[in-house]
This record gives structure tokens, sequence and C-alpha cells, in this order.
């Protein structure tokens, strides 16, 4: 039994031995700039603000080309080559030109960290919440259409007041969807000098220290588990009563595109 | 269709095996010396000087007809050096004085008690050292010509008059290692504004550099782009960083299989290695962008490999 180096109990108690460490990983290491306390503010960050510029471009797009139901397999055809790019070959395309703009415009201090990060993780926002609002829009019963335009609205008004709301569980899903890819890969960020969680992956990494990666993974995890919950939370108040997903109108919830 | 496709699919088979079979034959025949014994799995850490003197010594090992393979870009010193020991790799390039404080020991600026001590280290243990290549590479502090000539540095310590304000940029393992953040902290009294975790003196840092994202960097003293972007390395004038040679460091069953004719190769190779040459096909890597294995390819047949 004694030359039976990973035996059973050999493993259990590494096992044991690596969680007590992670553990106290989590007791030593939250607090100060590098922190997961303040790592986990930077990640949200750069997610938030990735997802927010994204969603400020695509939903009023793709609720318009949802709308005119004109050109809009184009745009979508087009918008969804975005994901087709990888999200590490964007940080490397974005590099040089935001180093050029770091030292050309005088209100950007840095080309390295945030900014290459935003613009993959921009790019990676996009095209979920671009199609789902698109899709959403266009998939709006025409009859309910038709009825509102027979009582005198406006057309910017069908969009504002009928169509929209009525996509809204399918427009939240994309930007769920988006959210949760956002938070899921701005790890990438540390390889380009910005903070977040990834730094905790990439850094022990390089030093070779196992609790300090799986803490970094355990801590993403749970950072695009929360995301997940909190904008489907978040139907509560984005969607109208009737269309939340409840058993009783279950009938009337779009299919989001996923 | 069907029945012709199949007979087509068999006929590739079978040709393809006889190639293989033949290919195979061919080796056997032109396997002059050594033949028959383990694979030696030539590893390497993640920066460019590291893939191209990884494949000089695997492409000369080769041409004298032992199996060879190669396992690189594998990461840091804390990636591989754990792969050597525990038999995932076989033979490593590395760095005398970094291995060696590394190890445990103390490393100093003369490259031959460095050597002595590192070989002292391994001796009963499952790795043993190859001679040390004249061509040394230690970690390197940079700046910008435009900032040495602005401020008036030409040395490391002659950073300490702007302690608090510049911005430092290195590996991502740097802020743990004697010989990067903790020695120019300790021994230089260096105190950065902020360390900025890049690449291992790789395009990243030189980037950063360039283009005033960072003031100062750790690039290798033997990188050729430090020449050729007019970038201005520090003297070391504390002695921070040790004698640094390059040594090939391999696993003991391996010479124990081989024998002395695969150190005295190792050995005949290493002892053409130079810190110019080094500089030469480093800068010949990252700016030209070419390929570690062309390169290592024309400087074994320059040098009469």
């Amino acid at each position: 039994m004694g030359a039976d180096p990973l035996g059973a109990q050999s493993i259990g108690s590494r096992l044991m031995e690596f969680l007590g460490d992670l553990a106290k990983w989590f007791v030593e290491n939250w607090d100060g700039s590098g922190g997961y306390l303040q790592r986990t503010w930077e990640h949200l960050q750069v997610s938030g603000a990735s997802l927010i510029a994204a969603a400020v471009i695509a939903v009023p797009l793709g609720a318009w080309f949802g709308h005119t139901g004109r050109g809009g397999f184009v745009v979508v055809s087009l918008v969804n080559v975005g994901r087709a790019l990888p999200s590490f070959g964007i940080v490397a395309l974005a590099l040089p030109l935001t180093i050029w703009l770091a030292k050309t415009v005088p209100f950007i201090s840095s080309g390295l960290g945030f900014l290459p990060t935003f613009a993959a993780l921009f790019a990676l926002a996009l095209p979920p919440i671009f199609t789902n609002t698109y899709a959403g829009v266009q998939g709006v019963d025409p009859e309910i259409v038709e009825a509102a335009r027979g009582m005198g609205i406006t057309e910017t008004q069908v969009l504002r007041e009928v169509e929209i709301p009525m996509a809204s569980p399918v427009i939240l899903t994309g930007l769920r969807l988006s959210a949760v890819a956002v938070v899921a890969t701005a790890p990438l960020g540390a390889l380009v000098a910005y903070g977040g969680l990834g730094r905790f992956i990439i850094d022990g990494f390089a030093i070779q220290d196992d609790v300090q990666i799986v803490a970094g993974a355990l801590l993403v995890a749970l950072l695009s588990v929360l995301t997940e919950v909190a904008f489907t939370w978040s139907e509560r108040w984005f969607v109208p009563s009737p269309l939340r997903r409840t058993a009783e109108s279950k009938d009337l919830v779009l299919r989001p595109v996923v | 269709m069907r029945r012709s496709f199949r007979i087509r699919t068999v006929g590739a088979t079978v040709l393809a095996l006889a190639l293989v079979a033949s290919a195979c034959g061919d080796d056997d025949a032109s396997g002059d010396v050594p033949a028959d014994g383990p694979t030696i799995n030539v590893g390497s850490t993640n920066f460019g000087e590291q893939l191209i003197v990884g494949e000089i010594y695997a492409q000369a090992m080769e041409a004298a007809g032992y199996p060879v393979e190669t396992s690189f870009n594998l990461g840091s010193r804390e990636v591989v050096n754990p792969a050597l020991k525990s038999g995932e790799i076989d033979l490593l390039v590395e760095y005398t004085g970094t291995l060696l404080t590394f190890e445990g020991g103390t490393s100093t600026t003369d490259s031959q008690e460095t050597y002595d001590a590192l070989a002292d280290l391994y001796s009963g243990t499952g790795l043993t050292v190859a001679n040390y290549t004249p061509a040394q590479d230690k970690n390197g502090i940079v700046v910008t010509g435009a900032f040495a000539d602005d401020n008036g540095v030409s040395s490391t310590s002659d950073l300490a008059a702007m302690n608090g304000t510049l911005v430092f940029g290195g590996p991502p393992e740097c802020p743990n290692r004697e010989f990067c953040l903790i020695g120019l902290t300790d021994v230089y009294g260096l105190d950065f504004a902020e360390f900025k975790p890049l690449d291992v003196g790789g395009p990243l840092t030189v980037a950063a550099l360039e283009g005033g994202e960072i003031d100062v960097a750790l690039l290798f003293s033997s990188d050729g782009v430090i020449a050729a972007k007019g970038f201005v390395l520090l003297e070391d004038d504390q002695s921070l960083q040790p004698a640094d040679n390059l040594v090939p460091v391999l696993r003991r069953e391996i010479v124990e299989a081989y024998g002395q004719d695969l150190i005295d190769l190792l050995d005949s190779v290493s002892a053409k290695i130079t810190t110019a040459e080094l500089s030469e096909l480093n800068k010949r890597f990252s700016l030209d962008a070419e390929d570690a294995d062309v390169l290592a390819k024309d400087w074994l047949a320059d040098n009469g490999f």
C-alpha cells in the first residue's frame, strides 16, 4: 500500500490541502489595489462600459430595421460576421491603434488596458443584442401593429409604445446573452495590462500558482452566473407584466434568437 | 459509384501505408549513429530567443541521428522547470545565474563560478548540465533614447531620482522575481508609480515602451531590438543581475542512454553561440519576423553543422 503514491487517500488529502489553501487565499486577498474586490470592480467597469456602448448602438438600430423590415437580412448577416471574430484577435488588432490614440489624443491617458479590452468586448456584445432586437421587433404580431396604426398613432409611436414593449423579453434576452459573454471574456484584458479578474489567472500562470489560478477562475465563473441571474430578475422591471414568463402568458412570449 | 469510391479509399490507404513504411525504412537506413534510444524532447519557455536556441540544439541533434521532438512555448520557468524534472521534456536551454537562484543557490557575476555552483547543485539529481555558452542574456532595464537624453540617465541607479513618477513594464512574474521588481526595489531603492504586467521581453513590451505607455521596460540584454529601436540599456551599476550564460540542462537518463557523444555534440554547438550572434538572431526573429526553425537552420549551416 505504501508504494501507491497516487492512492485514493493521498489524492483526498492533497485535495483537502488545496481546498484549504484556496479558502486561505480568499481570506487573505480581498482588499487593497490587487485584492479581488478591486479586481471585480475593474472587471465590472470594462464589462459594463462595453455592454452599455453596444446596447446604445445595437438596440435602436435593430429596432429600426425590425420595424421597417427592409434591408434587415443584409444587416443581420453583416452583424453576425462579428460573431466569427475572435475576441483575442480583436485585442491584438486594437492594441497598436489604441497606443497610437493615447499618443495623439490628449485626454486618453493609456492605450494599454481598458481601451483594447473595451474594443474586444464591445465587438463581442454587439451581434446578440442587434439580432435579438431585430428579430423581436420584426416578430411582433402584424395584427397588433395594424390595430395600433388604426388608432391613428405615428410610426415612431408604434415602434416605441407597441413594438419595443412587445419585443422587450427578446431584447432583454439579447442583452443577457451579451452580458454573460462579456463578463466571461473580460479576463482577456489581463493580457494587455488591464486589471480585472483575469489578472489572477494570467499572473497565477506566470508564477505557476495553482491556487491563484483556480481562485481567479472561480471568481470569473461566479460573476458570470450572477450576471445571468441579475438579468433574469430584471425582466420584472423592463418587461410589461402580461409579457413576463409566467404560466398564463406563455403563448405571448416570443422566441429569442440564441 | 459507391463501390469505386470504396476501392479508391482502400487503394489510397494502402498507398499511404506503403509511403509510411518506406519513409520509416529511409530513417533506419540514414540513422548512421545512435538511432535506438529514448526520444529527446526539447522544451522551451515562451520568448523568441528560447525558440531559436531550442531549435538550434534540436536540429543539431536531429542531424546527428538522434530521435528528437520539440515542445516549445510552454510558459515561464515555473512551468518548464517542473516539466524537466518530471521527464515531460528532456532538454531545456537555461540561464546559469537565474536558474541557480531559482533552485535556491547563490549566483555571482562570474560565469564559471556560477556554472560550477549550478553543476554542483545538480550532481546526484536527475538533471545535469552541459557546458555553458559564451552568450549571456540578462534581464535588461531599458528606456527610450529620448527619455535617456531628456533625463540624463545611463545607469539603473539614475532612475531613483524619479522615484514615484515612472511606470515600469515587464512580464507578469516580475513582481515575484529577485532579478526583476524585488531586486530593483531592494537593491536599487527604486519606487515605481505603477507596474504594468505585459509580456516576456516581447512585442507588447516593445510597443508599450515605444508608444510611451511605460517609461521603463524589462527586455533581454541580448535583444537586437534594443539597438534597432534606439533604446538605451541602462547599466546594471549595482550588479543586480548575475552572470547568465545560456546552458543546456538535460535529464541524466538521456546522457546515460547516449553517452559522452551527445554531450560533445551539445558542447560543440554551445561553443559557437555568442552574445553577438544571439542578438542578431533575436533581431531577425522579432523585427524581421523570420521563423525560429529557419533561423536555426541558417545558423547551423553557417557554423558548419
